[in-house]
């Protein structure tokens, strides 16, 4: 009889009890489905920031160079032109057309909301011109 | 003699509490790394911006909040402390050093803007705002 039990123990701990691993996995699982936060696809803009300087840097700027300025209110101007979204994006795409290492200058005023800016960025992200450069505007 | 049924069983168990051990160490500590993050903030779309790929380990990332609080690593500091913090990082790193600007969409451009020219006067020009491509979920 006893040797009988021993060799049942002995079989016991040979095959391995999964019911409680089972549930200490799908513990887990749901442990980490439940926490886990989708996590958004993140961008970079890349800037050229001139370095700071008084205001008379304004009067040197080339007649030529695009000057793309961002109002307070969202306003969006392109050599002191007032453009919608759509037509800055067709205007920059012809630019870019021309020369994709242009110059573009992007002045934002002080109190403008940084989206309005990110959103000017975007688009020139959006048609390939790379020398941007973000210069601040009382 | 006697011991030879029980060598073929191996015993699985320690080894399972093991592995979950360490599985259950490198997630929380894969978390530990993005708490360093102001989660606040309110990152503006950008869905046509260059997606990120690679990070560079030496990056900086300035944080400048809804009300145009400027933070790293969620300590919050002044633009001229910024500037100090920058100039120390490029007199030991270089003026390679990528830095990236997290900026709430709604933050006026002059908090920004005094972030950008801490960075500038410590003679880093080229900067990177951050944005996000898409949202998820």
């Amino acid at each position: 009889m006893a040797r009988k039990r021993k060799r049942n123990l002995g079989g016991d701990a040979g095959e391995l009890n999964m019911t409680a691993m089972i549930d200490v996995v799908f513990q887990l699982l749901i442990f980490f489905l439940v926490t886990q936060k989708p996590i958004d696809t993140m961008a970079n803009l890349d800037v050229f920031r001139p370095s700071p300087t008084p205001p008379k840097d304004e009067v040197q700027t080339p007649p030529n160079m695009i000057r793309i300025q961002v109002l307070p209110s969202g306003v969006i101007t392109i050599n002191d032109r007032t453009v919608g979204h759509s037509e800055l994006e067709m205007l920059l795409g012809k630019l870019a057309g021309l020369s994709q290492n242009q110059t573009i200058m992007i002045l934002c005023s002080a109190q403008s909301r940084h989206e309005d800016l990110v959103r000017v960025l975007d688009l020139c992200a959006k048609t390939g011109l790379v020398n941007l450069s973000v210069v601040s505007i009382n | 003699m006697k011991k030879r049924p029980e060598e073929p069983g191996l015993n699985m168990t320690p080894m399972i509490d093991v592995v979950f051990q360490l599985i259950i160490f490198f997630v929380t500590t894969a978390d530990m790394q993005q708490k360093a993050i102001d989660e606040s903030i309110r990152l503006a779309l950008a869905p046509h911006a260059k997606p990120v790929e690679t990070r560079d380990p030496r990056e900086v990332v300035i944080e400048v909040d809804k009300n145009g609080k400027i933070s790293i690593a969620r300590t919050y500091m002044s633009p001229e402390y910024l500037y100090t913090v920058m100039k120390k990082t490029v007199a030991d790193q270089g003026q390679t050093v990528p830095v990236i600007i997290r900026a709430d969409g709604d933050t006026h451009h002059e908090a920004v803007r005094a972030a950008m020219d801490a960075c500038t006067k410590a003679g880093l020009w080229k900067m990177k705002f951050s944005a996000v491509k898409e949202k998820a979920g």
